[in-house]
């Protein structure tokens, strides 16, 4: 998580620089760091690389105008939580409307009652820490301790964005235990527990720091592999797959567990493929690892699993 | 023909936050740069470019309350309305408001 240790970050979208001069000085007594931009059209990839705890956002800015910045910070997964603070010289009430409407968290009016905005500003800040508590709980599955499937649909849904912004690589690998339920029948529910566990630590041990390890439900789990064509992508996906394969486990020592795994990936820029049709081309992979005799990964371009999505040359 | 500038009282406007450690250096920024601030709404008002003279009225009007001269502030507000409010702004009423606001302008000092 960002910003954990380190003091809460602001970020300051004003096209005035009187503004933001007097506000680093404002603000200088406030526990938190200050970053800032003229540029509205900056504003949001700032606000991507930085993931501020609070945003300080002018609305009358020439050109892109402050609605609009509004409007993409909240239809992006990377920045839709961040609580951001309307900073405007109008006092109209059709201003705070829309500013409401549109998902600002709070409104101010210029010039500024420095009192008022400090405090504002620390509401807006608790306000974040409390949401990001309530996030990372709610995201968390309580056995294995990786992303469940709220935290996976949203991690996922970042990343294809990300990939599709920047034409980058991705891939997906979907991870389904075999007999499972067989394991469960056989030695009971603490023997599949362990599994289930041993393979989230698989998952995290095997990967890269970059890649995303996520319980997706039962005993299937899902691994992002960021900025990774399918070709590498498989290598990682063969070394978890390797690795449970040779576990021994302490409650039935005689009996190996295997995963069946199915990857999909794109080498680079693929266009408009939405999460759930990766998905969709994952989980046929998936499936042809368990017709074929399971404990295997079958892994393809996405575009070649995805019925009717034409190859772009 | 530009606007002649009658400064009757030359009483000089001090910043409220002028007592503030934290703001002096700032104050004494905005003063510096007002001499430059004046020379651009002269220059807009003499080419009659009213948009960008509103731009600056508005700027000037966000910045001053900030450094602690509300009264600056005002006077680019009200500049600012008469340039906003009909589709042909009243000439002569934004000259008089020019001249006012260049006076302001004229009189800030750090202390």
């Amino acid at each position: 998580m960002a910003n954990t240790d380190k003091k809460p970050l602001v970020l300051l979208i004003d096209d005035s620089i009187d503004v933001h001069r007097l506000l680093q000085v404002r603000l200088r007594h406030e526990q938190i760091d200050l970053i800032s931009t003229t540029k509205p059209s900056e504003a949001v990839e700032l606000a991507r690389q930085h993931k501020p705890s609070t945003i300080l956002l002018d609305i009358e800015m020439p050109g892109l105008d402050g609605f609009e910045v509004l409007r993409a910070l909240k239809d992006d997964p990377a920045t839709n939580t961040v609580p951001v603070i309307v900073l405007s010289g109008k006092g109209g009430s059709e201003d705070k409307v829309t500013a409401f409407d549109l998902g600002a968290t709070d409104y101010v009016t210029k010039p500024f009652d420095l009192a008022e905005l400090r405090a504002r500003l620390r509401a807006a800040l608790r306000l974040e820490h409390l949401l990001r508590l309530l996030a990372e709980r709610a995201d968390v599955d309580g056995l294995t301790g990786l992303g469940n499937r709220a935290a996976f649909n949203k991690r996922w849904a970042e990343k294809v964005a990300e990939a599709r912004r920047y034409g980058s690589p991705l891939s997906l690998a979907m991870l389904d235990v075999d007999f499972f339920k067989r394991i469960n029948d056989t030695y009971g529910h603490p023997a599949g527990d362990q599994v289930l566990v041993g393979l989230a630590q698989l998952l995290q041990s095997e990967s890269r720091t970059p890649d995303i390890a996520c319980r997706f439900g039962g005993e299937e789990f899902a691994l992002i592999m960021p900025s990774t064509a399918p070709a590498e992508a498989e290598i990682v996906a063969e070394r978890i797959r390797a690795a449970l394969a040779k576990q021994i486990w302490s409650r039935h020592p005689d009996s190996p567990i295997t995963v069946s795994v199915g990857l999909v990936g794109s080498s680079g820029p693929i266009g408009d493929v939405s999460p759930e049709r990766w998905l969709e081309a994952a989980d046929k992979n998936l499936y042809a690892a368990k017709r074929t005799g399971r404990n295997r990964c079958i892994t393809s371009d996405v575009l070649e699993v995805i019925p009717g999505a034409a190859k772009q040359a | 023909m530009s606007t002649p500038i009658h400064t009757q009282t030359n009483t000089p406007i001090l910043s409220t936050y002028a007592s503030d450690p934290d703001m002096l250096d700032l104050i004494q920024l905005f003063v510096e740069e007002i001499p430059d601030r004046v020379r651009t709404i002269q220059d807009f008002w003499e080419r009659k470019d009213l948009a960008e003279l509103k731009r600056i009225a508005h700027q000037i009007k966000g910045a001053s309350g900030g450094y602690g001269f509300p009264s600056v502030g005002d006077a680019a507000g009200v500049l600012e309305h008469q340039l906003t409010s009909t589709p042909t702004p009243d000439l002569s009423a934004v000259s008089r408001q020019v001249a006012e606001l260049i006076d302001l302008c004229a009189r800030v000092r750090v202390a």
